[in-house]
């Protein structure tokens, strides 16, 4: 801007002189081009710094520099909030529309300044935490910068504390935002709600259809799966930092440290304390305090003066008694401490209640019982009372900590609402990280013995052994429950056997050629599976019988989760070696059954090749190796259940080399198969398998009674 | 100055006087680039003086104390802590007594009283009760007011079809799928919505009989009119509901006779009179899409509906359908086991939705001991997970696979004498030698006192006095210290090996019972009902409990659980705890018990069937029909066989003995 006056201005007065001869002239007028060229150049290629708004970039400037927005008295304020607002009432979901990614986008409102029409400024324009927020979404997923992709709104109107609003101009400035339309998809943060004498409890700026995040709401003011609950931010939870105490008794049984407390609720507190001593401690704002001290840092009780925040940490129970308003500050803190929040405010919505489980967390007591706290909390077992410490300080870390974690809280609730199938789940809001390490969620979790009418599926994976694979066939074909048989055709140099050529059986039998020589192949989900049960059969396994057979289909059915197999192996830990070791000797244990002959459920194909974790399947392919042992550790791992061994031991005549050519039971097998489980073992990152003494065998299994009268009399031939 | 000199300086004047006009009219652009700096997202911009700005919290001006309490509200805005009186429940034990029902009694009436008798919660009188139940009559009237109406306060009122007269004063509703303008969260109960035919107690299992959807099954169904659906072709239409888009009649077939849905999903619409289809896509186990209810879900305070369900929008049919043709095998796989877990555990019968109704309820007045969250969502499901056995979800025998727990590692023996006490010496040497036994109880149920003098034990010896019922076997003792029990009767043969191979399996499967000795269940088509037989099989559905391992749990459960008019029979028909007890696990479970090896040289000496020596080939009468009733108490046969024994994995094998780890049950 600068240059081009100086050029206006200048410029027309010197042409007519150029002609002179003096060279003193020339001189200055060169120089003053000169130097107006550099100023310009200067100016244009010095960064962002005369950047104005517009939308490129990150900006710095200050927020006195924001532009001005002067809202006439009489522009439209929007109607009060509408109680009966549903998503499916008053959120317009088209705007949302279809996403691969399930995820809302949201817009925030460039900060503006409004004044009235006397230029006063409606509020003071932002508040820290406000700004922090807005960066948090801003840095977030869910941020666009494109107004017209946008599925959710933020306004840049910070409302997060209600007292120094006015409110009917803030309405105004709220009406006239571009894209206002009632409110429909806008999303307000407000924390501090109401004003004296009432306090009303949500906030008090009509606000139409707008999406509420309050942090104070009772029953009568929450529209229950519209509006968001979320905590009051806690400003001293980035002042002060409390390492996480470990769970367990502390100094005080109950403690209470809000300082604005009504003198009726002050009165019950005190006579719980005159009544337990030692284990109650009421504190309040300190009155005898030096100058300087910060008067929110300290609690008193007496003459005795306590740090705060630090003293909840000395508390088991700490009280979150409403003020004027139902949300409290001091609940951050408490949960911070790890001191379980004792809620004394009836009709309040705990902050995210939608999702947040707050009974692993806290303790509700009605107003009316509040003398009888005591003895209500003295009935939790100390084993609950710890979990509600880890879960509070847990619950703290993860949603109440920072305004980043509040705000992307309060978008990911809004975003399960609209993508309800990608939705977080109950686990996932509540469980703290350790129990989501240890815990297992079998995905076969539903007691239930399916029908033998059923059949199984038996897939024989085959590279060329032809004789022997149709002798498998004919052996398989005998079981009853046989409903299908396919035979994984491994091998791409050899063509199979024409169809006249295969043995004649009862059940149908495809033919699947695979394009390359895998063995993952025999685990790959084919469309052809039609049961659940599938038999896994290697194509020179011969010596079952029938009889063993339909059994191991059987106690299957019985444990439809687990790996039902025959011949069984055992993993141990090598003390020597420090490492582990396999194990395929006559032992008293089993921990995997070899998949050459095993029964399983057709959702472990689907895991196998889409799920598994790491490299294992790449690694398994590349090595010919150890599909076996990967599927036992798949299995283990989700179900967190053992492998089931069927029948006593045969003699197979070379159950290990049974996918390898040729491999006999040699040093070199075992050291390989070794190898795998410590590879599996690291890219799991534990040890799955779990180690039985048992087998399975029928109900009569060697008793004495007739042998004709048994379901299955030839097991264990040999 | 020469020309050349002045020339050039002309020349760079005006090229100086050019490019001062370029730069200073078409400002240069070079010095930003175009688009996003990379690394720095475009969005709210960093304030230079961000960190001059005030607190939202600083300007607050704390108000000296709290405004003066707002009175309770009444009526339409009742809360659970403003408008029930918990006091009254004494012992925090929730009591609940009907009041004969306003106007006539219908058939509706009639099956929640019936299933209310049944239930722990029963009260005889109104004075014990803390809960007063109030039977709308579903015409117009509302009848009078019952005695001890107190304006409604601690009253139910429960109406399992909509009822024109429900909110009345204080009292708590519990009606079938209220519209969510009135329904009160945390004071209502949302019932589901019955069928008229629904059954009293029992109730049909879950249709699901494969825990994935069978290849090629239909993926949609959508409920219709008077509870018919309709199959839906997805892949054929885009479209296959609501006024968005064209409805060709060509691509979905009506199935009017079929009543419940097969398809792996089934939509339903948002309108109240849709809700009775929930119940049908959960029997069937069919994964419903409830689009945009207007009605509160049944139970929605402790049922987790995203877990056997799917909420969506119904202005999105498009989305929901790729969403829904785009799933995860192992969602679907979760979600239609939850159906069937959900539709078993609390729907399948009147019984139940009362009892899940009083559950809910129960739970408001514990508090903190209420069941968790994962009671309520996992089976068995609440009514058969007690709280007040234990808070924490370890010391169940359900919950160890959620809670990365392993059960534990060792037993008390709990010894029955009965009438004739035989020498218990050799019982209790064998139980103490093996390594995995924490401590032997023995429960005296003799006429004659007990022995003042004991055998040695490495465990300690507690003697407890019974009240000679047979149902004191399975009474939650005091002094129980471990989670396991081994049951035993005093004349049980056993060794220690089979003990310390019966425990370690029993660690595998801690909510089952493992038994040495079985029976098999039968449908006896002369009598027309059911029998049992103790003779040796190929299945089995019980385990005798005269030897056999469980978890603790199952006492509380048979104390506490069990209707008092089944435990009476017990005690009448001693062979009929066994049986109760077996019926009692299965129902938690439906899984069959294990059974373990049992030496032959035991069996030839002394069975373990209860009471009287001898060998019992048939059960007495008195114990066959005692079977007849127990199934008929329960309502249903929860019953499963098992055509399995597990064994040490060596058992019988042709390998030296030397190297089995059991080697008594090797003996022939």
């Amino acid at each position: 801007m600068c240059a081009s006056v100086k050029y206006n201005i200048r410029g027309p007065a010197l042409i007519p002189r150029m002609k002179t001869k003096h060279r003193f002239y020339y001189v200055t007028l060169f120089s003053i081009v000169l130097l107006g060229l550099i100023a310009t150049g200067v100016f244009q290629f010095w960064p962002h710094s005369i950047e104005s708004s517009g939308d490129g970039g990150v900006e710095k400037r200050s927020i006195k520099e924001v532009p001005v927005v002067r809202l006439p008295a009489a522009s439209p304020i929007p109607e009060r909030g509408d109680l009966s607002c549903r998503m499916h009432t008053c959120f317009d979901v088209y705007r949302c529309g279809f996403n691969p990614k399930n995820k809302i986008k949201v817009y925030i409102y460039p900060l503006k300044k409004y004044v009235d029409d006397a230029g006063v400024p409606v509020s003071s324009t932002i508040s820290r935490e406000y700004n922090e927020l807005l960066a948090a979404i801003s840095d977030s997923d869910y941020y666009t910068d494109d107004i017209s992709r946008a599925c959710l709104f933020v306004p840049s109107i910070d409302v997060l504390n209600q007292s120094p609003l006015r409110i009917k101009e803030t309405a105004q400035a709220l009406a006239q935002l571009s894209r206002w339309d009632r409110g429909t998809n806008h999303l307000l943060f407000n924390m501090l709600p109401g004003g004296p004498p009432d306090y009303n409890t949500a906030l008090d700026v009509p606000r139409d259809r707008a999406l509420l995040a309050g942090g104070g709401f009772s029953t009568w003011t929450y529209r229950q799966g519209y509006d968001v609950s979320i905590p009051v931010f806690s400003p001293l939870s980035t002042e002060v930092a409390l390492p996480e105490k470990a769970p367990g008794p502390r100094r005080y049984f109950l403690l209470s440290s809000q300082m604005a407390i009504h003198p009726e609720y002050r009165e019950d507190l005190e006579a719980l304390q005159a009544k337990h001593r030692e284990s109650v401690l009421v504190l309040d704002k300190c009155t005898n305090l030096s100058e300087g001290v910060l008067s929110v840092r300290k609690r008193c009780h007496q003459h005795q003066v306590f740090d705060y925040p630090q003293v909840l940490q000395e508390a088991t129970f700490c009280v979150v008694l409403r003020g004027a308003r139902l949300g409290q500050a001091v609940l951050s803190d408490v949960l911070q401490a790890g001191c379980v929040p004792v809620v004394i405010a009836d009709s309040y919505i705990l902050p995210f209640s939608e999702v947040l489980d707050w009974k692993r967390a806290s303790v509700v007591v009605p107003e009316e019982k509040m003398s009888d706290m005591y003895s209500i909390l003295q009935n939790i077992p100390q084993r609950q009372i710890e979990e509600m410490q880890r879960q509070a300080r847990w619950f703290w870390e993860a949603y109440f900590q920072s305004i980043k974690a509040i705000a992307l809280a309060t978008l990911q609730i809004i975003n399960d609402r609209i993508y309800p199938y990608a939705a977080i789940s109950y686990e996932e809001w509540n469980d703290p990280p350790t129990v989501k390490w240890t815990s297992v969620s079998n995905p076969l979790f539903l007691p239930l013995i399916p029908p033998q009418s059923q059949g199984f599926t038996a897939i024989v994976l085959t590279y060329d052994r032809v004789e022997s694979l149709f002798r498998v066939i004919t052996e398989v074909s005998k079981v009853p429950s046989l409903s299908k048989l396919l035979v994984v055709w491994n091998n791409q140099n050899k063509n199979p056997p024409e169809e006249s050529l295969w043995p004649k059986i009862r059940v149908p039998l495809k033919v699947v050629r695979t394009a390359e020589n895998k063995l993952s192949n025999r685990f790959f989900p084919y469309d052809e599976i039609e049961t659940e049960a599938v038999l896994a059969i290697d194509d020179d396994i011969i010596m079952l019988t029938s009889d063993e057979l339909q059994f191991g289909y059987e106690v299957w059915r019985e444990f439809p989760d687990r790996l039902v197999g025959y011949p069984g192996r055992l993993h141990l830990w090598d003390h020597e070696m420090n490492k582990w070791k396999y194990e395929s000797e006559w032992t008293n244990e089993v921990s995997m059954v070899l998949t050459g002959a095993a029964f399983y459920h057709k959702y472990f194909n689907y895991l196998y090749t889409y799920k598994m974790p790491g490299d294992i399947k790449n690694w398994v392919d590349a090595h010919m190796n150890c599909e076996d042992i990967a599927m036992n550790f798949l299995v283990a791992n989700v179900t967190g259940k053992a492998v089931i061994k069927v029948t006593p031991r045969k003699k197979f005549k070379c159950p290990e080399c049974t996918a390898i050519d040729g491999l006999s039971l040699d040093q070199t097998h075992m050291v390989e198969r070794s190898e795998c489980i410590n590879k599996f073992a690291s890219v799991f990152g534990t040890m799955p398998l779990k180690v039985v003494e048992h087998r399975a065998d029928p109900v009569l299994y060697k008793d004495d009674f007739p042998e004709k009268l048994k379901s299955f009399p030839n097991i264990g031939s040999l | 100055m020469p020309l050349w000199r002045r020339k050039s300086f002309w020349l760079a004047l005006s090229v100086s006087w050019l490019l001062l006009i370029l730069l200073g009219v078409f400002p240069l652009r070079l010095a930003v680039p175009p688009g996003p700096l990379p690394g720095c997202s475009q969005g709210w911009p960093r304030w230079l003086d961000a960190a001059f700005l005030q607190s939202f919290s600083q300007s607050e001006t704390l108000p000296k104390d709290a405004p003066q309490l707002s009175q309770a509200p009444r009526g339409s805005s009742c809360t659970w802590g403003a408008c029930f009186d918990t006091s009254k429940c004494k012992g925090n034990a929730l009591k609940i007594f009907a009041h004969s029902p306003a106007g006539t009694t219908t058939e509706a009436h009639r099956r929640i009283l019936d299933s209310l008798e049944g239930s722990r919660y029963y009260a005889l009188s109104p004075t014990e009760a803390c809960l007063h139940l109030f039977l709308p009559s579903q015409d117009h009237t509302c009848g009078p007011l019952p005695p001890y109406w107190n304006g409604g306060r601690n009253h139910l009122v429960l109406s399992l079809y909509p009822a024109p007269c429900t909110r009345l004063g204080q009292a708590m509703v519990a009606e079938a799928s209220p519209s969510l303008d009135i329904f009160r969260p945390g004071f209502d109960v949302a019932l589901p919505y019955l069928p008229e035919a629904h059954p009293l107690q029992g109730g049909a299992p879950g249709q699901l009989q494969q825990h994935s959807p069978q290849p090629g099954a239909t993926l949609l169904a959508v409920a219709e009119e008077k509870g018919r659906w309709r199959i839906t072709d997805t892949h054929a239409s885009t479209c296959p509901w609501g006024k968005h888009c064209e409805q060709d009649p060509g691509l979905h077939q009506t199935h009017p006779g079929e009543t419940l849905p097969n398809a792996t999903f089934c939509l339903i619409p948002g309108h109240r009179s849709a809700a009775s289809s929930l119940l049908q896509a959960l029997q069937a186990g069919c994964i419903p899409v409830l689009l945009s209810p207007r009605w509160e879900l049944p139970f929605s305070e402790v049922i987790d509906w995203t877990k056997a369900a799917i909420i969506a929008d119904e202005r999105l049919p498009l989305q929901v359908l790729t969403a829904l043709r785009d799933m995860l095998p192992s969602k679907i796989l979760s979600l239609r086991q939850q159906t069937q877990f959900l539709w078993t555990a609390y729907f399948s019968s009147v019984e139940k939705v009362i009892h899940t109704t009083l559950e809910i309820i129960q739970d408001r007045i514990w508090g903190t001991s209420a069941h968790p969250s994962l009671m309520w969502n996992s089976p068995p499901g609440a009514l058969l997970a007690l709280p007040t056995f234990s808070t924490s979800l370890k010391d169940f025998p359900f919950y160890h696979l959620q809670q990365g727990s392993s059960p534990e590692s060792s037993f008390s023996a709990l010894i029955w004498v009965g009438v004739s006490s035989e020498p218990l010496l050799k019982l209790i040497q064998v139980v103490a030698g093996s390594r995995y036994c924490a401590q032997i109880l023995i429960l005296w149920s003799s006429e004659k006192p007990p022995p003042d003098r004991w055998p040695e034990t490495t465990v300690p010896l507690t003697v407890i006095e019974g009240r000679r019922k047979a149902s004191d076997r399975f009474f939650p003792y005091g002094d129980i210290s471990t989670n396991v029990i081994l049951s035993l009767d005093a004349h049980s043969t056993l060794s220690t090996s089979e003990v310390d191979f019966a425990f370690v399996v029993w660690q595998s499967f801690p909510e089952r019972m493992v038994g040495f000795l079985t029976q098999n269940h039968f449908w006896d088509e002369a009598r027309g009902a059911w029998g049992y037989s103790t003779e040796m099989a190929n299945e089995f559905s019980m385990v005798l409990t005269t030897a056999v391992f469980y978890h603790r749990y199952y006492h509380t459960l048979f104390t506490h659980s069990l209707p008092k008019a089944l435990r009476t029979m017990a005690d009448d028909t001693p062979t009929c705890v066994d049986i109760l007890m077996n019926f009692l696990v299965a129902t938690v479970t439906k899984l069959p018990p294990i059974k373990v090896p049992y030496g032959r040289q035991h069996q030839e000496a002394v069975p373990l069937a209860a009471e009287g020596p001898g060998p019992v080939p048939e059960p007495q009468p008195l114990a066959q029909d005692c079977f007849s009733r127990v199934a008929a108490g329960f309502g249903h046969m929860p019953l499963v066989s098992s055509r399995v024994r597990l064994e040490p994995v060596l058992f019988k094998d042709p390998v030296s003995v030397q190297r089995k780890k059991y080697r008594s049950l090797e003996k022939p």
